[in-house]
């Protein structure tokens, strides 16, 4: 390289840098843009959801919420579920107000322990107690306390537990029973 | 006299902010979620077994006219026995009840007993049927089963004797009157043997 080449190649270079920090300078001194969100397409998709939502509510009065392994029986009925209190029976355990009251045997049977003629001990207490709250709820209001439990069962539950139960429930002063079923199709 | 240009002045568009009414919905979306029907729950009304009823005081006329059924399901483990007025249909020759057979086989004879479909649920129904056309003013039926027997099949024999095409939800709200192909729609529950 001659040393014109040389001086024109250096001038060439220096001409490079100082076109970079000028244009690094302006970039610096320029105000940061604000990022704005895109709200209406979030909007739309959050208003499709919350009308799928409101379409899907439960317009029951009691909300059944089945326990964990739970699967509720199959029927082809369609009445509705009326208010009552909902009782889970499942092969592992009784549930009541959020609370296990019996916990079954491996072969998804009542300890028998717990039950003298048909009658399971706690779950009688914890019925008989909700029971007399129930009715001096229904007193305070001057209604008549309508004694509804619903039973929310499982497929493979046997029926002489269910029997037990409904016996248990009877001795209670529940007068009437509904099972919960899935309607089918 | 000649117009003067109009200026033209650009519409601001003025941005809604969107910010509450998002935060709104955001707190609607978990409080549906957690009331909704994630299946569609239906009810069957069951009666505990009356033990006593209250007496009245008939014309024999009516008497014979209005004698009840006494429709009596069992669900055993090899099938249905059925039991009306007393009277085990299928039974042998002189009586009432017959334990060594049912009155409807299984469907599935061998099936296990978790096979919920292993029972004749058609045939039940079309014995329901034909009682109901004998005595089209009852409504009920006692339906008792052995101890191991599933709820499913209780339910699904609830349903063919109620018969399976019976919507009886319009009738329950008081809208319609109940439907001719409902058979026998209120089941009784009664302790089973063993």
């Amino acid at each position: 390289m001659t040393p014109e080449q040389h001086a024109l190649h250096e001038a060439a270079m220096q001409a490079f840098l100082a076109k970079k920090k000028y244009k690094a300078a302006v970039r610096r001194q320029k105000d940061e843009e604000e990022a704005n969100l895109g709200m209406t397409s979030l909007m739309d998709i959050v208003s499709i959801l919350v009308i799928y939502l409101l379409k899907s509510y439960a317009s029951d009065p009691v909300v059944i919420n089945p326990t964990a392994g739970q699967k509720i029986p199959f029927s082809s009925a369609d009445a509705s579920i009326q208010d009552g209190m909902p009782v889970f029976v499942t092969v592992r355990g009784i549930t009541f107000q959020d609370q296990k009251v019996v916990t079954m045997t491996s072969e998804g049977e009542v300890d028998p322990s717990m039950v003298q003629n048909h009658l399971i001990g706690p779950l009688f207490d914890a019925f008989s107690e909700e029971a007399d709250k129930a009715k001096q709820m229904s007193e305070n209001r001057g209604v008549e306390w309508e004694g509804r439990l619903i039973v929310v069962g499982d497929q493979s539950l046997k029926f002489s537990t269910l029997i037990d139960v409904l016996f248990t429930a009877g001795r209670a002063e529940f007068k009437e029973y509904t099972f919960c079923v899935i309607r089918k199709g | 006299m000649a117009k003067r240009p109009r200026k033209k002045t650009e519409e601001k568009v003025v941005e809604a902010n969107l910010l509450p009414v998002m935060n709104i919905m955001f707190l609607l979306i978990p409080a549906l979620l957690m009331a909704m029907e994630f299946a569609s729950m239906a009810a069957i009304n069951v009666s505990p077994p009356k033990f006593s009823s209250a007496p009245s005081e008939p014309t024999e006329e009516k008497k014979e006219q209005e004698k009840p059924l006494d429709l009596k399901v069992f669900i055993m483990d090899d099938g249905y026995r059925v039991e009306a007025s007393g009277q085990q249909e299928g039974a042998d020759a002189g009586k009432s009840a017959d334990s060594s057979k049912p009155t409807i086989g299984l469907a599935k004879s061998g099936a296990p007993d978790t096979d919920y479909d292993r029972y004749d649920y058609a045939a039940l129904e079309a014995k329901a049927k034909e009682y109901k056309a004998l005595f089209p003013n009852d409504t009920t039926v006692k339906i008792s089963a052995e101890s191991n027997v599933p709820m499913q099949v209780v339910i699904w024999t609830m349903d063919a004797v109620s018969g399976r095409d019976c919507k009886i939800g319009k009738f329950m709200k008081g809208t319609e009157d109940i439907p001719k192909n409902c058979y026998f729609w209120q089941p009784i529950i009664e302790g089973g043997a063993g």
